[in-house]
C-alpha cells in the first residue's frame, strides 16, 4: 500500500491525484519509484550518440560534395568557405548519367510491375488456398538474403549460352531483380494480407456476384494499397541501388555508372550519392505521409474483422 | 420467394466427414436455423449453399434448379458473415451498392435501391460513413442491407450476431426477424446459440457430427426433443439414473413417474431420464433435499437443490416470485413431471 508523506495509507484515486498534482520539477515515477537523473540521461545519451553515428558521415559527405575546398583543408576554419551546388549538378552534364538513369528507371518500373503481377496473386493464393504453406513460402522468399547476388550471376553465366536472345537485353535484369527484392516485397504483401480478413472479404465479394478479377481489383487491391505502395517503393529502391548483377553482366544501369563516375570525378560522384540518398529519403517520407493517416483508420476496422475471423478459425 | 432443398448432400475434408447425407427442405419465405456445436457441419452446409464449397455428392436445389456446381458469383445468394465483412475502402452506401454495380444495374435504380435498403435497416443517416465509423451492430445491419440489395433468392446468415454484445445482439436478432418477415425471403441462419435459434426461427434443424438430429419448430425441438443429444443441447437438462418400472413408467430412487417416452423398453431396463428445470417443481412432498443455490434470472429464478436420496444436484426453474423466501440451506422437496422427459439408454 502506498503511503502519503505523513504515513497514511492512500487509495487508488488518491494515488492518481497525487501523480497528477506532482510538482513539475519532480521526475516521473515508475511504480512509485522516482527515476534517477542517470535513468533519464542514459537513454537520451544513447539516442544522441546514435544520431551522431548516422548523421556525421552524411554531413561530411555533404561537405565533401558541396564545398570546393581540397579535402586536406576541410576543417573548422573552412566550414563556411566556397559552398556550391556544382558538385551535385556536375553529373547532370554527363550524357551517360541520363542513359543510365533512364535504364534504371525502366528496370525499376518493370521490376515493380512484374513483382505485382506475379507476387500479389501468389501471396493471395497462398493465404487463401494453402495457408499451411505460408511458412515454406516465407522461407523461399528469404533465400535471396542468404544466397549472395554473385552466386546468382554464376547461375546466369551458365545458362547464358542457351538464352542469349533474352540475356543480351538490358531488361533481362528484371526477373533477377524480382528475385532479389523478394524478401522485402513478399513480407510487405504478407503483412497487408494478415491485417485484413481476406477470406471473408473474398467470400463477401463473390457472394455479391464478383468474379476473381473483379474481387482482386475492386476489393483486395484498394485494401492492400499501403502494402502495394510499400512493396513498390522497396522494389524500386533495391533496383536503383543494385550493383553486382548489373556490373558483372556489363549492363550500365545507375549504380555501375555511379561507381565509374565516382572513380573519375570523386567530388561529383559523392554529390550524386548524396542526391540519391536525399531522393530516396524524400520518397519514403512521401510514402509514409500518403499512406499513414487513411490507413490507420481502415486498419483498425480491418484488424477487428481479422481478429474475429482468427478467433472463429480457432473455434473461440 | 423460393425454396431451398438439399438432397443427400455429402462433404468430406480429407478423412473428416463434415456432412453425411444431409437432407433438408426450406419452404418459401421460411427462416430455418442450423443449430449445433462447433464442427457439426452447419457452416459447411451454409458454405455449400453459397458456393464457397462444393458437395462431394448429392444436390442443392434453389427453386427447383440444381445449383450444386454453380460458382459462388453466379448464384443469387445474399450472405451476412460473422466477422464484419464490409469493404473497409467503401462508404456504407457504396458497400450496399457493390452487388448492384457488379450486376450492371443502371445508376438511377441503384441509388433508389441503396436508399430503400438503408431505410429498411434504419441507417439512412450513415450512408456516407465508412465501416470504421460504425459500431458492430450498425456494421452488421449494413451487411444485411448489402446482402438484401441484390434481391437474392436465398439469404444466408452465418452467425451474424456472435461478435456483438448481449443487448445489441438481442436488438439485431429481432430486427433481422422483422426484416426477413417484411421482405419475405427464404433464409438459412447458422448459429450455435440455442436461445438465438429458438427466438428467431420458423423451424430449427439441430445438427451433430454432420447429421440432422431433429428438424422441427422451436417448440417441438424444445418441448419434444427426439434424441438425448437435442435434449441436452437445446436448453438445460437434469439427468436422473432411472429404471423402467412398467409401460410408460420409470422409477427413480424407488418413486414412480409416468414417462410417455419410455417406448417399448423392457421392465427393469436401466435408463437415463432427462428432465428440464421447468419440469421439476418445489413442493411439500417428493424427493427431500437442501437448497444449494438461488440464482435470480429476471423473469425466472433457478434453484439448485441437492437431493438427499440420490445425492444429486438438480436445477429447478421456479418462475417469477415463487422462489421468494427460499434461502441456501433451507430444506425442501422436489417432484418430477415426466410428461416431457426424454429417456436414453437400452
Amino acid at each position: 500500500m502506498m503511503q502519503n508523506p505523513i504515513g497514511q495509507a492512500m487509495s487508488n484515486s488518491q494515488i492518481a491525484d497525487a501523480v497528477h498534482t506532482a510538482p513539475t520539477g519532480m521526475a516521473p515515477t515508475i511504480a512509485g519509484r522516482p527515476r534517477s537523473r542517470w535513468g533519464r540521461l542514459v537513454p537520451n545519451l544513447v539516442l544522441i550518440l546514435s544520431a551522431i553515428y548516422f548523421i556525421a558521415p552524411l554531413l561530411t559527405l555533404a561537405r565533401f560534395s558541396l564545398q570546393n575546398v581540397p579535402t586536406i583543408l576541410l576543417g573548422w576554419d573552412t566550414l563556411f568557405d566556397k559552398w556550391s551546388l556544382s558538385g551535385v549538378t556536375a553529373v547532370f552534364k554527363e550524357e551517360q548519367f541520363w542513359v543510365s538513369l533512364r535504364l534504371s528507371l525502366k528496370l525499376a518500373g518493370g521490376t515493380v510491375l512484374l513483382t505485382l503481377l506475379m507476387l500479389l496473386p501468389t501471396a493471395i493464393w497462398v493465404h487463401l488456398k494453402v495457408p499451411r504453406a505460408r511458412a515454406f513460402v516465407e522461407f523461399l522468399t528469404v533465400l535471396p538474403y542468404m544466397i549472395p547476388a554473385i552466386a546468382l550471376v554464376a547461375g546466369i553465366v551458365i545458362i547464358k549460352p542457351h538464352a542469349r536472345w533474352f540475356l543480351n537485353s538490358e531488361l533481362s535484369l528484371i526477373p533477377f531483380y524480382v528475385v532479389l527484392a523478394l524478401p522485402f516485397t513478399y513480407r510487405s504483401f504478407d503483412a497487408g494480407l494478415k491485417a485484413i480478413d481476406l477470406r471473408t472479404l473474398v467470400d463477401a465479394s463473390r457472394s455479391l456476384g464478383s468474379g476473381w478479377l473483379s474481387t482482386v481489383t475492386r476489393v483486395l487491391i484498394p485494401n492492400l494499397r499501403t502494402s502495394i505502395i510499400s512493396a513498390s517503393f522497396l522494389t524500386a529502391a533495391v533496383v536503383m541501388g543494385e550493383y553486382t548483377l548489373a556490373d558483372t553482366l556489363l549492363i550500365e544501369s545507375l549504380p555501375p555508372f555511379q561507381q565509374k563516375f565516382t572513380g573519375r570525378e570523386p567530388q561529383a560522384g559523392y554529390g550524386l550519392n548524396l542526391l540519391a540518398l536525399l531522393s530516396t529519403t524524400l520518397l519514403f517520407v512521401l510514402l509514409s505521409v500518403l499512406t499513414k493517416k487513411r490507413d490507420r483508420k481502415r486498419k483498425s476496422f480491418a484488424s477487428v474483422s481479422a481478429r474475429l475471423a482468427m478467433s472463429r478459425e480457432q473455434g473461440l | 420467394m423460393t425454396t431451398l432443398d438439399y438432397i443427400s448432400v455429402r462433404k468430406t475434408f480429407g478423412a473428416t466427414v463434415a456432412l453425411h447425407s444431409f437432407d433438408l427442405d426450406v419452404k418459401e419465405g421460411e427462416l430455418i436455423t442450423l443449430l449445433g456445436p462447433s464442427g457439426c457441419g452447419k457452416t459447411t452446409a451454409l458454405r455449400i449453399t453459397a458456393g464457397f464449397e462444393f458437395a462431394d455428392s448429392g444436390a442443392v436445389l434453389v427453386g427447383g434448379s440444381d445449383i450444386t456446381r454453380t460458382p459462388a458469383h453466379k448464384r443469387n445468394m445474399g450472405m451476412v458473415f460473422q466477422s464484419y465483412s464490409l469493404f473497409p475502402n467503401l462508404s456504407v452506401a457504396n458497400n450496399v451498392d457493390f452487388g448492384l454495380r457488379t450486376r450492371g444495374i443502371d445508376k438511377h435504380t441503384r441509388h433508389q435501391r441503396v436508399a430503400e435498403m438503408l431505410e429498411l435497416v434504419e441507417l439512412t443517416a450513415f450512408a456516407d460513413r465508412y465501416p470504421h465509423q460504425l459500431s458492430g451492430g450498425q456494421a452488421q445491419r449494413v451487411a444485411l442491407a448489402r446482402a438484401l440489395a441484390v434481391q437474392p433468392q436465398v439469404l444466408l446468415l452465418d452467425e451474424p450476431l456472435s461478435a456483438l454484445d448481449a443487448k445489441v445482439r438481442t436488438n439485431l436478432r429481432d430486427e433481422i426477424r422483422r426484416i426477413q418477415t417484411e421482405v419475405g425471403i427464404t433464409t438459412l441462419f447458422v448459429t450455435h446459440d440455442q436461445e438465438e435459434a429458438l427466438a428467431i426461427s420458423d423451424r430449427i434443424c439441430v445438427m451433430s457430427q454432420g447429421r440432422v438430429e431433429q428438424l422441427g419448430t422451436p417448440t417441438e425441438v424444445y418441448r419434444h426433443p427426439t434424441t438425448a443429444f437435442v435434449a441436452r443441447f437445446v436448453g438445460s437438462m437434469n439427468e436422473f439414473a432411472a429404471e423402467v418400472s412398467g409401460p410408460g413408467e420409470v422409477s427413480i430412487g424407488g418413486r414412480r413417474f409416468g414417462v410417455p417416452k419410455v417406448g417399448d423398453r423392457q421392465q427393469g431396463t436401466a435408463v437415463s431420464l432427462l428432465v428440464r428445470p421447468e419440469d421439476l417443481e418445489i413442493t411439500t412432498d417428493g424427493f427431500p433435499g437442501t437448497v444449494a443455490s438461488v440464482t435470480f434470472q429476471g423473469s425466472t429464478t433457478l434453484v439448485g437443490v441437492r437431493l438427499d436420496v440420490l445425492d444429486q444436484l438438480v436445477s429447478v426453474d421456479v418462475g417469477q416470485g415463487a422462489a421468494d423466501g427460499l434461502q441456501i440451506g433451507d430444506r425442501t422437496h422436489v417432484t418430477v413431471n415426466g410428461s416431457n422427459a426424454v429417456c436414453e439408454g437400452a
